[in-house]
């Protein structure tokens, strides 16, 4: 068995099915394992676009994503999407080709040190340099993206040992110690639960790394406690509980954000105090203590001291915390908060209303759908209309803020889930990014939908421009866009402009019901703005409204 | 703040590259670097400035694969 047909041979028996992924020079042998094996090989149009289809399968199950690239431009072209997938926790399994190991350090023709440029976008990384070595560092690779906290794992496999003739290797065991939670910990939780007048539950994308969105569901029940989620998070509370709050932070809700401002106990589970998050860190839920639960100790005190820590797996230590009832006065308010600072759908203007659509969309499409969002006003507008009845239903890029990143991770996705809706909502800027990727939609027949929200604008930038540059409008205005119809009718991807609110409903209808894939290209008006902000600095009960 | 950490770590040729990476990015500005090779690992002394506390840089480091121990040997104020 050659290097390569051990790749192939390892992914199989780690239960991998499908990889995405780009062919060059130096990975040739291991596309040439790929021919009739049992794997199957996605090829993409850009190796970014094979990242984050890889990104979108794993987001999308839990499972890992995994994708191929050849050596120099093709291992770089990987990067953002390691960056993307390091900063939100995602399990992804990178293989890049190298240049033969007695060219390493030559400048070859695409050598590039790919090893040294994943140092800080990757969990962890390899350059494989004895065939002996490959069966139990790409064990080792899996195990490492899947296990405590998820992340990107590289491993670069210079060409001759691709070629070389490895040893048999059995299938290692990999399991560790799991952290246990500190009965000490728990104790300082419990007295500061029973303390609490206005507890609030934090909720952060490690509920689904953890699959804990049971155990989450079951404290909440019981505990009635009013519950923020962040970008990353949105579907683990589900949408009928009675104290959601929706998403905290810069373009949260209002009452989400009052109501950590003002909550004297903040049960932080699975987050990391993101500056999204927080606004200005000093007046963040001030008058709160911090019980922390999370994977990962590093996460603990990195941005907001914690009065107790539980250091394990959610599965495991939110279970632990007591089951105490939430204050009914506070639970008023928070009921109050809710009705006061409820969305708003009833837009005076005759032009496509961006929340009002999503929210429709949100409301047409199944509950088992999934949601792939690009970067900026669209976005945030996903996150603040659409309600996710599991995280996994809700792909965005989070820490990263990755353009480019919701066409391709809607393809992983919908491979990853044949049988599910899957929609990328995008703006005019966002698309372009990978465009190339619906070719990939049409040579596979996936029926992924489209809806780009199109104001001729980088809306987000031209949001701050307006509102902290003076109007000075930079390098924002993208009049000059393609007719994105026509564009996808290119690639065989039929379609509809709408320009006009009272097109919304049946645009919708004709979106979700198509069975192929489909663009609904709604054009908006480019000075909508989204609502509420909270501006630079400030805290989030500081927050910009339309009404300002 | 000046502290003395010393950290063993796989004999990888990556694995003093990233963890320096690390000490960096995340703010901690090296004065002072010993390194031996010694059978499997590589053992580290690093002095190292910040106005940061220390425990976000061990943290940090504690997280590495490659990183077996870290152990923080001295912590001395001084003037910066």
């Amino acid at each position: 068995m050659t290097g390569a047909q051990l790749l192939i041979d390892l992914l199989a028996k780690q239960g991998v099915k499908e990889v995405f992924g780009y062919p060059g020079g130096a990975i040739m042998p291991i596309y040439d394992a790929l021919y009739g094996a049992p794997v199957k090989h996605y090829l993409t149009r850009h190796e970014q676009g094979a990242g984050f289809a890889a990104v979108g399968y794993a987001r999308s199950t839990g499972k890992l994503g995994v994708c191929f690239a050849t050596s120099g431009p093709g291992a770089t072209n990987l990067i953002t999407a390691l960056a993307d997938a390091m900063m939100d926790s995602v399990p992804v399994l990178a293989i890049t080709g190298q240049v033969p190991t007695a060219a390493i350090g030559s400048d070859a023709f695409q050598e590039v040190d790919v090893l040294g440029m994943s140092l800080s976008c990757t969990k962890h990384s390899y350059m494989v340099e004895r065939a002996e070595d490959l069966a139990e560092v790409l064990q080792e690779a899996m195990h490492l993206a899947l296990s405590g906290r998820p992340g990107p794992v590289l491993v670069d496999i210079p060409k001759d040992i691709q070629q070389a003739q490895v040893p048999f290797h059995p299938w290692l065991a990999l399991d560790e110690a799991q952290p246990q939670v500190s009965p000490v910990q728990v104790q300082k939780a419990e007295t500061l639960l029973a303390q609490a007048k206005r507890p609030v539950a934090y909720i952060g994308g490690g509920v689904q790394s953890a699959d804990a969105q049971a155990e989450l569901m079951q404290f909440l029940n019981k505990t009635q406690m009013p519950a923020v989620s962040t970008l990353k998070a949105l579907g683990s509370v589900l949408p009928d509980y009675e104290y959601d709050l929706g998403m905290l932070g810069m373009h949260g809700g209002q009452a989400a954000n009052i109501a950590v401002q003002e909550c004297d106990l903040l049960v932080c589970i699975g987050a990391r105090f993101d500056d999204r998050v927080t606004g200005n860190l000093a007046k963040f839920a001030a008058k709160a203590d911090v019980i922390h639960l999370d994977i990962d100790p590093a996460e603990v005190g990195k941005r907001k001291p914690a009065q107790a820590s539980l250091i394990a797996d959610l599965k495991q230590s939110i279970p632990q915390l007591s089951c105490f009832v939430t204050d009914s006065d506070w639970l008023k308010t928070i009921k109050e908060l809710k009705q006061l600072h409820a969305w708003r759908y009833d837009y005076p203007g005759e032009r496509v209303f961006a929340p009002y659509l999503l929210n429709q969309l949100s409301q047409k499409m199944p509950d088992s759908g999934v949601v792939c969002c690009d970067v900026g006003q669209h976005q945030m507008w996903v996150a603040q209309h659409m309600k996710f009845t599991h995280p996994s239903n809700h792909l965005s890029s989070g820490g990263a803020g990755t353009m480019g990143f919701g066409l391709p991770a809607a393809i992983g996705a919908q491979i990853a889930r044949p049988d599910d809706m899957v929609i990328t909502v995008s703006g005019d800027g966002s698309i372009m990014m990978n465009i190339q990727e619906l070719a990939t939609i049409r040579r596979n027949n996936l029926p992924v939908k489209i809806v780009i929200l199109d104001n001729q604008r980088l809306g987000m930038v031209r949001q701050w421009q307006q509102l902290f540059f003076d109007g000075r409008y930079s390098e924002t205005n993208l009049s000059d866009n393609p007719d994105f119809v026509a564009l996808a009718a290119v690639f065989g991807i039929p379609g509809q402009t709408i320009t006009h609110a009272n097109e919304v409903d049946d645009a919708i209808d004709t979106l979700v019901t198509s069975q192929g894939p489909y663009i609904l290209h709604a054009c908006i008006d480019d000075k909508e703005n989204v609502w509420p902000l909270v501006p630079p600095g400030a805290a989030n009960d500081e927050m910009m409204t339309e009404k300002a | 703040m000046k502290h003395q950490l010393t950290v063993a770590v796989k004999n990888h040729a990556i694995a003093v590259e990233r963890f320096l990476r690390v000490a960096r990015h995340r703010g901690f500005r090296l004065t002072r670097l010993e390194l031996e090779g010694k059978d499997e690992l590589f053992h580290v002394k690093m002095t190292i400035d910040s106005d940061k506390p220390i425990y976000l840089l061990t943290s940090q480091l504690s997280k590495l694969v490659e990183v077996q121990q870290v152990n923080l040997h001295t912590l001395q104020q001084q003037a910066i």
